[in-house]
């Protein structure tokens, strides 16, 4: 994997950061495409386990947005 | 510490007899040298069987979730810490649990003993502060002070935090300057080094799951490491897995480790489990202010809210 | 649990969390600009990633 292809596993909550990643996409806003979005119910469904589930299957990074 | 099995002796016979517990969960001495094993006793007249010295380092608040009827429970300082996190994550009811608090002059880590001595050991007694160690070689004698266990040696709750009954008079608890200094010590490491201490750490660990078992606070139904669909975590002993298994069991124990070293102790491989654990009571204490298990009233830090949380982590 | 994380040994920039509002796309924008750079400036991950053999 080159290092200008990274892979960040997202996991966003539904109701706060999904609902701003579609208003991104909504507004035509630009970003970078490493991310990989999992859309989660609410931020308290995270586990510690998800984050390292996502690094063991090869996740680069993982970043959980509520 | 005859003096404390003797007391302890007293106490079940006297609670079975009256009726007043179904059973009393304690310590036996194993079928070797240098092993005591817990035993549950239903009848007064196999109260002999119970003792307590320098060996009873397994953790007994591990036998006392969801009890049939009344139970009296031998208890050291950080076993009672784990009996009020019981309470507290509503595991047992106060009122069916008699707790026979034993003030606790620290455990000795066998495995060190082991390495000092040649040959096998053949028969072990102590007496106040000194152990006899009798191998094929003869008898040889040592100061129990220079063997604790290392969980031992940073010990603060020597003595039980509740209790119904006292085994002793409590002991002077003991004043460190740095209770985290082992854990500083690795902070300071480079990443690179904390990456190798780890990794050298884990290495030999064979997943047999004894950490798991001998520890109170693991009590899932189900574990995440016996979870198949989805697998959090292979079985294998791929580093990786081994590294995941590690990480998820201490993260487990935030804020609820006792650091009774019941985990360290059960390993077959001698590794340091405590290892992960320290950090996160290092945490928990400068993050919260909290110590586990020192009040039957509170809840645990990572179970309530409060404004005052810390939330730098947050960008 | 980034804190135990590092104490490993495993980079900090690994692990992000935050805190953003159904409203704030330009945030949103703003914040994966972020964390893709430290990402990046880290290269791949190779600590915890399971090398299947």
């Amino acid at each position: 994997m080159s290092e200008n292809n990274v892979k960040i596993v997202s996991f966003l909550c539904n109701w706060c950061s999904y609902g701003a990643a579609d208003l991104a996409g909504v507004s035509r806003l630009e970003y970078p495409a490493d991310i990989r979005v999992i859309r989660i119910p609410c931020s308290g469904r995270m586990s510690p386990k998800f984050i390292l589930s996502a690094l063991r299957e090869g996740a680069d990074a993982v970043w959980v947005s509520g | 510490m005859d003096t404390y099995t003797k007391k302890i002796r007293e106490i079940a016979k006297d609670l079975l007899a009256s009726q007043k517990v179904d059973r009393v969960i304690g310590f036996e001495m194993g079928t070797i040298p240098m092993a005591a094993r817990p035993v549950s006793i239903e009848s007064e007249n196999d109260a002999e069987k119970l003792v307590f010295n320098s060996l009873c380092a397994m953790n007994l608040a591990n036998y006392i979730r969801k009890p049939k009827g009344t139970i009296a429970v031998i208890a050291k300082g950080c076993d009672s810490r784990n009996m009020v996190n019981h309470v507290v994550e509503h595991q047992v009811d106060r009122e069916n649990l008699v707790i026979i608090g034993v003030p606790c002059h620290g455990m000795v880590d066998k495995s060190q003993l082991a390495l000092e001595v040649e040959g096998e050991i053949t028969a072990y007694d102590e007496e106040g502060q000194t152990l006899k160690i009798t191998t094929a070689q003869g008898e040889l004698t040592f100061e129990k002070q220079d063997f604790l266990k290392d969980n031992c040696r940073l010990c603060q709750h020597r003595n039980p935090v509740i209790h119904d009954y006292m085994a002793g008079d409590p002991v002077t608890e003991q004043e460190l300057e740095d209770p985290f200094a082992d854990v500083n010590e690795i902070e300071a490491m480079s990443q690179e080094a904390k990456s190798t201490l780890f990794e050298d750490l884990t290495k030999n660990c064979i997943r047999c799951y004894a950490c798991r078992n001998a520890c109170p606070l693991c009590f899932c139904p189900t574990c995440f490491v016996d979870e198949s669909s989805p697998q959090w975590v292979g079985k294998s002993q791929n580093k990786t897995d081994v590294d995941t298994f590690h990480f998820l069991r201490a993260f487990h124990c935030a804020g609820r480790c006792t650091d009774c070293g019941a985990c360290v102790e059960a390993c077959p491989m001698d590794i340091d489990v405590r290892k992960f654990t320290r950090k996160l009571i290092k945490d928990s204490y400068e993050m919260f202010g909290w110590e586990a298990g020192l009040d039957i009233s509170k809840r645990p830090p990572l179970d309530t809210f409060n404004p005052a949380d810390p939330d730098d982590f947050i960008m | 649990m980034g804190n135990l994380l590092e104490h490993m040994g495993v980079e900090k920039d690994r692990i992000h969390f935050s805190w953003i509002s159904s409203a704030e796309a330009t945030k949103f924008v703003d914040v994966v600009k972020e964390i893709s750079d430290k990402v990046r400036a880290l290269g791949p991950n190779t600590k915890l990633k399971k090398i299947y053999s």
